[in-house]
């Protein structure tokens, strides 16, 4: 609170307070009473009253500080009614009790909202892992039609994963308990999972893919990293140049492990790559061919950020696009 | 011929894995009766064990303790929970191996495979012979009489895919599948390729016309 804050407040009580002085003044002197003796009056009550709105001012001013710093020091700003410290006087516990009253209706809606948040997220849970029983099924079932019936409906069931997939995984990402698990694991094996889960679409659109130097471990949870460079790997199909072909390699820096998916691709123009992270974000690459989501990059970006893997994009319009992720 | 039980609640996705692992040689054993499984695996004695978790009236986690005690099979967890969790859980309950659905059917199998293997349950051919041909898997060479020739893995994969099929044609989207499955992530040229090489050095074993092509069909040894 500056001083001028507090003057303006209380403008109107020291213009009633000057009034009431100068009529007092007038009356003294008209009664009778010495020049001099009411002059003295005035310094007097002008200083008492000057050195009650300074101390008034300094409390005001500690008081709102204090509850600032309250404040700041919350990690969630809504409970701030349930923090504050006892009320001084009948004004402010009444303020108080009017606040509090609008942060429990507000910690009402936020946890009835995560709770629906977790209820739908379980829901979605329960789903995918239902629906991946007559895939399986399925797909055991198809392995009877004659081979080109069976490539076909086994890309078509691949498809139909790589969804639920994602469902799945933006059920995860958004949820705010991750329960991703870090721990020491294998490129080569993560690499492995990723293409065989992506093959039929891999092989139906001629890509070739080349691993190198895979034989590193890092620290990460296996099936979100999967996902990821799943997500990578059905771009570099989808986006695919005339002899598709895409590399994934590993290299040490330091303490941190590069992971790099590079295609040779038609790439991504330099005016959207900022934006390639961005959800539902589908770019002119997308408009001209259909089935983009706009999903896949931000998922990848929401899994890394929350298991601290740094991700990165490079690519060039013609010649191929680089995804990197950077393990710690 | 060795026996799998499989304890699966989906009727679909049972039998069709029963029917699978029969005609991959194996001999498959259904539970359909979800109570007491522990002492129907005793009684089945089975070599390996394929465990959903999700079954009617338990878990697949607290009864993996059970099958632990009642019979020494590996017991490989095929699911469709896929969390990192949910594997760790299944992996320290002492299951060999943890599969998550929908599986591709070739990695089922490697894996299935790889655990009866591992238990000293299976022989795995060393050598596989056709056309007058002895191939030497883990030696990653072939054979014709006294000639020997080192092949590189993509050939060794080629030609081991093409002597598992002797006699029938075996399409080029058959063989880049087979190669997949080993990760070998190859495309179509790079098999052609690969199939030029091999033949070259089949020539050098004195069996030069061995791979033939079918025209539109695939290849045939």
């Amino acid at each position: 609170m500056t001083i001028t804050e507090f003057l303006s407040d209380r403008l109107r009580r020291f213009v009633l307070w000057a009034v009431f002085a100068a009529v007092t003044a007038a009356f003294l002197l008209l009664t009778g009473t010495q020049s001099g003796i009411v002059l003295l009056l005035g310094i007097v009550w002008a200083l008492v009253v000057i050195g009650v709105q300074t101390a008034d001012f300094l409390r005001c001013r500690l008081r709102l500080r204090e509850l600032e710093s309250i404040m700041e020091g919350l990690d969630r700003k809504y409970l701030f009614s349930e923090c504050v410290p006892r009320a001084r006087n009948a004004y402010e516990r009444r303020l108080l009790e009017l606040f509090c009253r609008a942060g429990r209706a507000m910690i009402g809606a936020v946890s009835d909202a995560q709770a629906a948040q977790r209820e739908y997220r379980e829901y979605v849970e329960r789903w995918v892992h239902e629906i991946k029983t007559p895939i399986t099924a399925a797909g055991l079932i198809c392995r009877s039609a004659d081979s080109e019936m069976r490539r076909k409906l086994t890309q078509e069931l691949s498809q139909i994963e790589a969804h639920v997939e994602r469902a799945l995984f933006y059920a995860r990402a958004e949820s705010a308990e991750k329960d991703f698990v870090v721990c020491r694991a294998s490129l080569a094996e993560i690499a492995a999972e990723a293409v065989g889960r992506h093959r039929s679409l891999l092989i139906q659109n001629g890509v070739r893919v080349e691993t190198e130097n895979l034989e590193q471990t890092v620290h990460t949870d296996k099936k979100w990293t999967a996902f990821m460079l799943g997500q990578l790997l059905q771009n570099a199909a989808r986006y695919r140049s005339g002899s598709p072909v895409v590399t994934l390699s590993a290299r040490q820096l330091g303490a941190q492990v590069l992971l790099a998916v590079h295609d040779n691709g038609i790439g991504i123009p330099a005016h959207e790559l900022p934006r390639v992270f961005d959800r539902g974000f589908t770019g002119s690459n997308g408009h001209g061919r259909g089935g983009s989501t706009g999903m896949g990059l931000y998922l990848c970006r929401r899994l890394a950020d929350c298991m601290a893997v740094g991700l990165q994009i490079d690519s060039e319009e013609g010649k191929g696009t680089t995804v990197t992720l950077i393990f710690h | 011929m060795q026996k799998i039980m499989i304890i699966e609640d989906d009727p679909a996705t049972r039998e069709e894995l029963a029917l699978l692992l029969e005609n991959e040689g194996y001999f498959p054993y259904t539970v359909t009766a979800f109570t007491d499984i522990p002492a129907q695996a005793a009684r089945a004695c089975p070599d390996l064990i394929l465990l959903d978790i999700g079954l009617p009236g338990c878990d697949g986690f607290s009864l993996c303790a059970g099958l632990r005690r009642a019979v020494s099979a590996p017991v490989i967890f095929v699911t469709s929970r896929d969390s990192g969790l949910d594997e760790i859980r299944a992996l320290s309950l002492g299951g060999d191996d943890y599969i998550t659905k929908p599986y591709n059917i070739p990695v089922l199998l490697a894996r299935v495979k790889a655990v009866l293997r591992r238990s000293g349950r299976a022989a795995e051919p060393e050598v596989i012979e056709a056309g007058g041909l002895s191939l030497h898997l883990a030696k990653g060479c072939v054979s014709a009489g006294e000639k020997t020739a080192a092949l590189t893995r993509n050939e060794l994969q080629i030609l081991a895919c093409l002597m598992g099929h002797a006699g029938e044609i075996v399409s080029r989207a058959d063989l880049i599948e087979a190669l997949w499955d080993n990760q070998i992530y190859i495309d179509d040229n790079t098999l052609s390729v690969n199939v030029t090489r091999l033949r070259g050095k089949l020539a050098g074993l004195g069996q030069p016309d061995l791979i033939k092509t079918r025209r539109g069909m695939g290849y045939q040894l």
